[in-house]
C-alpha cells in the first residue's frame, strides 16, 4: 500500500464553534440593521404625521385585518392575494424554464441553431419586460397575461447562463467521455447536461429575482383577479389605505427574499452534491 | 509476437484561412501486445496530436490505424485514454467515475460493481470508492483516471503525458504503480511524455521525435528488465545519449 497526502484537507477544517460564533455575530448585526430601519421608519412618521406615512404599529394591525377579513378595495384576504401572486409566478417561471433550458442547450451544443436564434433573441431582448404587459393581458387575460411578463422576465438571464454552461465544459471532459465509448447521446446527458446544470441554476438565481419584480408590476396593469400588485394599486388608487400599502409592500420584498433564499440555497446544495467548484 | 496496435503512415495537417500546417508527417509505428512504448519529444513537436489521433479524437489527413487487426475511425472503447488534465467527472464519486465506460455499454449494476472493486484495488483507492473527485489528491485522482480507463478493457492504453501535473515525488510513485499495473494486466501502451527520465524507466521502446512536422527521429530499445535502478550507469548513460540527440535537435526540454 502506498502512502497519500493531503486527503481532503478542506473537510478536516470543520470547527463547529468558529461556525456558530460566526452565526450569532451575523445574526446580531442582521437583527440591528433591521431595527435600526423599523426605529427610523416610526421616528420619520410620528415626526412627519402624514398619512401616506404610517407608523410601524398601524401596518401591524392592518396586516392582521388582512389576513382576518381582508380589504375594502379588493374584498379579498390577504394569503388569496399572496396565492394569485405566486401562482402567475410559478407559472411563468416553469414556462420559461421548459423553454429557455432546451433552447439554450442546442445553442450551446449546435453553432447553426446559435447564429440562427442569435438575431431573434438579440431583437427582442432590449424589450423591457413591462413593455409587453399590455398587450400580453389584454390579449391572454389577468392571469395568463403577468405569467407571460414573468416568462419574459426569467427567459432571457436563464437562456444566456445555460448557453454560458455548455460553452464553459472541460474539453477535456467531453473527450474522456468518447474515449469510455460514449455516443453523442450519452455524452450529451452523461456529461454535457451535468456539466451545465451550476449555471443552469445560477440563470434561476437571478432569473427569479427579475422574475418577482415582473409579477407586481403586471398585476397593476388593469389589475384585476387578485395579486399583490393588483392589492397595492387598489388600496393606493381606490381608498387610500396607507397602512394597507405598506403591508403590500412588506410582503413583496419578503416574498422575494424568500424565493431567490431557496435559489440561493438550491445552487449551493446541488453544487456541492455534485462535487462541483 | 502479433501486432497489435499498428500506425501506416499517420498524417495531420492543420489548415487555417489561407496557410496550412503540417503537424505530423509520414509517422509509421507497430506495436506488439502488452509492450509500453514513450513518445519522446520536444515541446509542441506534435506527440499528443499522435495520441489523439490514434485516439480517434481528431480527424487524421491521411494514414491508418490498425487495433488488433482492425482499422479504426473515431473514437472507441478499444482505445481507452489517460489525461494529464485527469478529466474525471467531479459529480461522480470515484466509483462511479470508475464505472462509467461499464454503464454506456449497459453492463449490468452488479457487475459493474465487481468490475469497478477489481480496479479499484489495483490501484489502491478501496477505501476511496466513496469520495468525491475534489477530496482527491493530484496522484489520487490519475490513479483513478487510470482505473476508468483500464476498467473498460481497451486493446489500446493511450496515456497523454498522465503524470505531466503532479510533483516530483508523486511523479515517481505513480511510474512504479503503473508498472505493478501493466504487470497485472498486460496492456499495450502508448505513453507521451517530455522526460526522458520516464521514458527510459518505463518503456519497452523509446520513439524520439522530430520537431514539426513529428517524424520518428529514432527507435531505441530499453532492454533491461523492470523496475530499474534510475541510478545505474547503463541508464544514465542512456539518458544522457537521448537528451544530446534532443538538444541537437536545438530545443527546449523540460
Amino acid at each position: 500500500m502506498f502512502e497519500f497526502h493531503s486527503v481532503g484537507g478542506s473537510l478536516l477544517r470543520y470547527d463547529p464553534e468558529s461556525r456558530l460564533h460566526r452565526f450569532v455575530r451575523s445574526l446580531v448585526i442582521t437583527v440591528t440593521s433591521l431595527t435600526l430601519l423599523v426605529l427610523t421608519w416610526w421616528v420619520g412618521a410620528i415626526t412627519l404625521d402624514i398619512t401616506f406615512l404610517p407608523t410601524p404599529l398601524r401596518v401591524y394591525e392592518a396586516f392582521w385585518r388582512l389576513i382576518d377579513v381582508g380589504d375594502l378595495a379588493t374584498g379579498l384576504r390577504l394569503q388569496d392575494h399572496i396565492v394569485a401572486s405566486l401562482r402567475r409566478f410559478v407559472g411563468g417561471f416553469l414556462i420559461a424554464f421548459v423553454v429557455a433550458v432546451p433552447l439554450g442547450l442546442m445553442m450551446g451544443y449546435s453553432r447553426t441553431t446559435e447564429e440562427f436564434s442569435n438575431p431573434i433573441i438579440e431583437v427582442l431582448r432590449p424589450i423591457a419586460p413591462m413593455a409587453w404587459a399590455p398587450l400580453f393581458i389584454l390579449a391572454l387575460g389577468v392571469v395568463t397575461g403577468p405569467m407571460m411578463v414573468v416568462f419574459i422576465g426569467v427567459f432571457f438571464p436563464l437562456l444566456s447562463n445555460t448557453v454560458f454552461g455548455v460553452k464553459k465544459i472541460d474539453s477535456y471532459m467531453i473527450d474522456a467521455a468518447r474515449t469510455l465509448g460514449a455516443s453523442n447521446l450519452q455524452t450529451f446527458y452523461k456529461v454535457m447536461l451535468p456539466c451545465t446544470v451550476p449555471y443552469i441554476m445560477n440563470g434561476v438565481k437571478i432569473g427569479l429575482g427579475i422574475g418577482w419584480m415582473c409579477i407586481v408590476a403586471a398585476e397593476m396593469i388593469m389589475a384585476q383577479g387578485g395579486g399583490v400588485g393588483y392589492f397595492i394599486l387598489n388600496n393606493a388608487e381606490q381608498v387610500g389605505n396607507w397602512p394597507n400599502v405598506f403591508v403590500g409592500l412588506i410582503i413583496v420584498s419578503f416574498l422575494g427574499i424568500i424565493t431567490t433564499g431557496i435559489a440561493e440555497r438550491a445552487h449551493r446544495v446541488i453544487i456541492s452534491r455534485m462535487g462541483m467548484e | 509476437m502479433t501486432e497489435h496496435l499498428e500506425i501506416k503512415g499517420l498524417k495531420k495537417v492543420f489548415k487555417t484561412d489561407d496557410d496550412e500546417v503540417v503537424a505530423i508527417e509520414d509517422f509509421s509505428l507497430t506495436v506488439k501486445k502488452g509492450e509500453l512504448i514513450s513518445l519522446l519529444g520536444p515541446s509542441g513537436c506534435g506527440k499528443t496530436t499522435i495520441l489523439r489521433l490514434i485516439a480517434g479524437l481528431i480527424e487524421s489527413s491521411g494514414g491508418e490505424v490498425l487495433v488488433a487487426g482492425n482499422s479504426v475511425s473515431g473514437p472507441g472503447s478499444d482505445r481507452g485514454m489517460v489525461f494529464q488534465e485527469f478529466a474525471l467527472f467531479p459529480w461522480r464519486s470515484v466509483r462511479k467515475n470508475i464505472e462509467f465506460g461499464l454503464e454506456l455499454s449497459g453492463i449490468p449494476k452488479a457487475e459493474r460493481h465487481t468490475r469497478a472493486n477489481e480496479y479499484l484495488e489495483m490501484v489502491g483507492l478501496e477505501r476511496f470508492a466513496n469520495s468525491r473527485i475534489h477530496e482527491l489528491s493530484g496522484g489520487m485522482k490519475q490513479r483513478v483516471g487510470i482505473a476508468r480507463a483500464l476498467a473498460n478493457d481497451p486493446e489500446v492504453l493511450l496515456m497523454d503525458e498522465p503524470f505531466g501535473a503532479l510533483d516530483a515525488q508523486t511523479r515517481n510513485i505513480m511510474q512504479k504503480e503503473l508498472l505493478k499495473i501493466i504487470e497485472k494486466t498486460d496492456k499495450t501502451i502508448l505513453f507521451v511524455t517530455h522526460s526522458v527520465d520516464e521514458a527510459v524507466f518505463l518503456s519497452d521502446r523509446i520513439v524520439v521525435l522530430t520537431k514539426r512536422p513529428a517524424t520518428i527521429k529514432e527507435i531505441i530499445d530499453v532492454p533491461w528488465p523492470r523496475p530499474r535502478d534510475r541510478a545505474s550507469p547503463d541508464v544514465t548513460a542512456m539518458r544522457k545519449r537521448i537528451l544530446d540527440e534532443l538538444e541537437k535537435e536545438n530545443v527546449m526540454i523540460g
